[in-house]
């Protein structure tokens, strides 16, 4: 089946290289983001997929059969780019069976797979509308229909929200994901928004610096961060980092923050010594019992259902800590602060990550 | 500021706007009193005293100039070089102005550097050299010899290489994902995204045509084979003078390109900015 | 994105092969036989170019001596000086006046100042050679409501190049007041409004605003204009028939003068390449000083 392997891929503009050494698989009808900041190589490595820009050496495999050296157009993928790049001077008919015509197909044909995805996606009225007559969305809709009556083993997807506004974004994602749930189709997906890519994907594919920091599902990322850079990138409010000195007998670990309190945990390191403590907020809660630590508060914003206090410690490392929705916590107050152990990460100075059990 | 000096500048911007509108009166008023006089008889032409309005309207003498001159061959050689160079001018400037956009071949910044010097280079100073040419090749006295050396205009092909510059590259990419060929992006994407400024372009090109005098001039000794915009200047009358003859005729002349410019006003103003470099 | 270079090279090639067929032959030899000539002796008409004789620098050192030459050239000048600095401040004047204006208003007064540029040069000539005309001229009338004697204005060597000057600025002003408009466009209102919150008074926002704001257009307008008349013919020719040509003559008069009344193709090919390199050296010190004026800005 349609399944897309990459091969020891790599890729340089002149004497820069853009992609290093990758190697990876999308599996038959799976959902991947390629998730990351910019430069980090991802909408370079969809390009490369599509055959938008080449591949210097190792191999692209699509259902199977060698690509890397194919035309656009013979790979059997589709692409939505971020602008949409419909064709202006058509309609959303003729845009939709542009690609169709080139290779050659029958109009009757073409005709139904038009009929077919414009059904798939409700736009049965806009078929003889112009580009400049769509709002936002509803081209966001055309640009995704052109690529489905392609019917192509593989929908490529380069940053397709970032021309939305706020909202319509958040109804296209989930638009996006019934979509793919309904025609069951390959689909990687580009983004640097991590919360379009845990929500739609299957799998993440975590880019920094032209490599993979991580592949794995949205749990397996926010939970089990490979490196500093995956923990720090995934989850909004991001995880909160802190200086620890380490000590540790067997499995059992205690930790020394910077202001002087002590927390034990369960964690696997090979030596004590200097790390950095990472602990998503969540993980922070604010008490009126006993604490690990205490802190004052400076900034609380109240989100309705939760509040994030930040709060600062006494060697002035900052704090995000999550209340209840009714929080009664004033900037200036002094907080306690209780840590969740078992969610503690831990990071050594090359970046790579350790978790509590 | 104080209601009395708002006031005081309220009135000197409607005086201002009055000028204006009076002084654009007064500018156009040569080409109203030139067209008023055509339909004037040759005698009230002539009166000693300014009368707006024709006494007597009459339109003999459009119908002498179209009948008893040969301005109905002029307007054939006239329509039919202009067309030539519009045609010939806007479709080679398009391919070049595509190919150096859009398109990396050995050549291409030597290619780019010869149509900036031939911005710099005044065509009148070529005359001795076209006509010798042209006159080699035996085209004096002909259509196609009125038409090629009035097919520089640089400025055409700097015009399209902005706009091909300025599509963005991700529509080209799109093509490219529909399998469309290199021809196929000119023809089916290109092309259409630009009849905005294709149009523009033709309809000065046009006008420039219509309205050369120095070459076709040179280019044609036979009355027959005359433009209009020469013809008029070049044929008189053997017995004395008529001018509202000789007016009707130059109305006959004009009357295309005003009309042009009058029914595509929006592209022609268009036009003429960008070909000076300056985006409309 | 990926590229074929050798097909890129190919389609290249082919999309330009037309164009450069077509250059090569009306552009570039004639330019390169257009300095050939210019040391020849070669009759143009009699004997065709092929009796042609080299004379090396000859046709060059007779320009001093030459009295036609000389003419043409202080005309050239003359008429330069009477038509790109007026013609520049009427079209600024005139855009100032119509950027007001909005609506219909200002596409009808707009279309009224831009029609004649539109018109042929022979019409231009008609209608100007009718209202000076000396007996029947409306501006006749004009003359003798002021109490100025009728002159035959284009028959007179000393009216000849004012008229004509005034006559080339109506025909081509239309051109620079939409240079002038788009510049003035460009300017954002907020400029405009802070100005206004500022307490500055139209000439001080004119000055210190409009002017400085629009630099760059004049200059551009400048340029264009001084260019365009360096090479004037036609109205001068018009103008000239059954007048005096010898005292009127410019510099584009006089290469069509020598090469095609008094067949002389080698002289008139000197006179065409001096003026070539006055265009030249125009245009290579306005885009000097075009690019020093960008870089104080």
């Amino acid at each position: 089946m349609a399944d897309i392997a990459l091969q020891n891929v790599s890729k340089s503009f002149g004497a820069v290289e853009v992609i290093k050494d990758i190697s990876f698989q999308v599996k038959q009808g799976e959902f991947v983001v390629f998730l990351g900041p910019s430069g980090s190589g991802k909408s370079t490595l969809l390009r490369m997929i599509a055959g938008l820009e080449s591949i210097d050496r190792g191999k692209l495999l699509i259902g199977g059969r060698e690509c890397q050296a194919l035309a656009p157009g013979q790979r059997d993928v589709a692409m939505v780019f971020q602008n949409y790049a419909l064709y202006p001077h058509m309609t959303v008919r003729d845009n939709m069976a542009f690609g169709l015509r080139n290779i050659g197909m029958k109009e009757k044909d073409i005709a139904a797979r038009v009929a077919d995805a414009a059904r798939i996606l409700e736009m049965d009225a806009l078929l003889d509308r112009r580009p400049s007559q769509l709002s936002g969305g509803q081209r966001q809709r055309v640009a995704i229909g052109r690529a489905i009556v392609k019917e192509p083993a593989a929908f490529l997807f380069d940053e397709p929200l970032s021309n939305l506004d706020a909202a319509l974004r958040v109804r296209t994602r989930v638009e996006l994901a019934q979509l793919h749930q309904r025609i069951a189709a390959t689909m990687i997906y580009v983004t640097h928004d991590q919360t379009e890519a845990m929500t739609l994907a299957d799998r993440i594919v975590i880019l920094n610096d032209c490599r993979i920091e991580q592949i794995g599902t949205p749990l397996e990322v926010y939970t089990y961060p490979a490196s500093r850079f995956v923990a720090g990138f995934v989850g909004s409010p991001g995880m909160n980092f802190l200086d620890a000195e380490i000590s540790t007998s067997g499995k059992e670990a205690v930790a020394t923050l910077g202001d002087g309190s002590r927390m034990a945990m369960t964690i696997s390191v090979p030596d004590g010594g200097a790390y950095e403590l990472g602990i998503r907020p969540e993980a922070v809660q604010v008490t009126t019992g006993r604490g690990d630590t205490t802190g004052e508060a400076t900034v609380v914003e109240n989100l309705g259902d939760r509040t994030l206090v930040h709060t600062r410690l006494n060697d002035g490392t900052s704090v995000i800590a999550l209340d209840g929705g009714r929080s009664q916590i004033a900037p200036g107050d002094t907080v306690t602060l209780r840590f969740d152990t078992s969610q503690l990460h831990l990071f050594d100075s090359a970046g790579r990550a350790y978790h509590a059990d | 500021m104080t209601p009395a000096a708002t006031r005081r500048t309220n009135i000197a911007g409607a005086i201002i706007t009055v000028i204006t509108v009076i002084a654009a009166v007064i500018w156009a008023f040569p080409i109203y009193w030139g067209i008023v006089s055509s339909f004037k008889l040759e005698d009230e032409v002539v009166r000693p005293y300014i009368e707006l309005w024709p006494e007597h309207p009459t339109l003999r003498h459009y119908w002498f100039a179209l009948t008893q001159t040969q301005i109905g061959s002029w307007y054939m050689n006239s329509v039919a070089t202009a067309l030539g160079v519009t045609v010939l001018t806007v479709s080679t400037s398009l391919l070049v102005g595509y190919a150096i956009s859009q398109l990396r071949f050995p050549g291409r910044r030597a290619l780019w550097y010869l149509i900036l010097a031939s911005f710099m280079v005044p065509t009148q100073v070529l005359i001795i050299n076209h006509f010798v040419l042209i006159a080699n090749m035996g085209l004096l006295n002909t259509w196609a010899g009125i038409i090629l050396p009035q097919l520089i205009h640089p400025v055409v092909i700097i015009v399209y290489k902005q706009f091909f510059d300025q599509v963005p590259k991700e529509f080209r990419e799109a093509a490219v994902m529909d399998n469309a060929s290199e021809l196929g992006i000119l023809t089916k994407i290109y092309i259409p995204m630009n009849w905005g400024v294709t149009t523009a372009l033709s309809i000065v090109t046009f006008i420039w045509a219509w309205n050369a005098f120095l070459w076709p001039f040179l280019a044609v000794t036979r009355t027959e084979m005359m433009t209009i915009t020469v013809g008029i200047t070049q044929v008189s009358d053997a017995f004395g003078v008529y001018y509202a003859r000789q007016l009707a005729s130059a109305v006959l002349a004009g009357f295309p390109v005003a009309l042009a410019y009058l029914l595509f006003q929006r592209r022609v103003t268009q036009a003429i900015t960008l070909s000076a470099g300056i985006k409309g | 994105m990926i590229r074929n270079a050798r097909k890129d090279t190919l389609i290249a090639y082919v999309l330009i092969a037309p164009f450069v067929a077509i250059y090569g032959l009306i552009f570039v030899y004639p330019t390169i036989d257009m300095f050939i000539l210019s040391f020849q002796d070669a009759p143009l008409i009699t004997f065709g170019p092929q009796t042609a004789e080299w004379t090396g620098l000859d046709n060059y050192t007779r320009l001093p001596g030459d009295r036609r030459f000389d003419t043409a050239f202080w005309n050239t000048a003359y008429f330069v000086l009477l038509s790109v600095v007026p013609g520049t401040l009427v079209a600024l004047a005139i855009s100032l006046g119509i950027t007001r204006l909005s609506g219909r208003l200002q596409s009808l007064v707009l279309a009224l100042f831009f029609l004649p540029y539109i018109l042929p040069v022979s019409v231009v000539y008609r209608i100007w050679d009718w209202t000076l005309n000396f007996q029947f001229g409306i501006a006749m009338h004009l003359f003798d409501t002021l109490g100025i004697d009728r002159v035959p204005i284009f028959k007179t060597s000393t009216w000849f190049m004012p008229a004509v000057a005034f006559v080339t600025i109506w025909w081509t002003c239309g051109f620079s007041i939409l240079l002038f408009l788009a510049g003035l466009r460009a300017i954002p209102a907020e400029i405009y409004e802070a100005a206004e919150l500022d307490n500055a008074g139209r000439w001080t926002v004119f000055r210190k605003l409009t002017w400085p704001l629009l630099w760059p257009v004049t200059a551009l307008v400048l340029t264009i204009q001084l260019i365009l008349q360096l090479k004037i013919f036609d109205q001068v020719y018009l103008f000239s028939i059954g007048g005096r040509p010898n005292d009127n003559l410019v510099m584009v008069y006089y290469i069509y003068q020598r090469a095609f009344q008094n067949d002389d193709g080698g002289r008139a090919a000197a006179i065409a390449v001096v003026l070539f390199l006055m265009v030249i050296v125009v245009s290579v010190l306005n885009f000097q000083l075009l690019r020093l004026a960008e870089r104080k800005t």
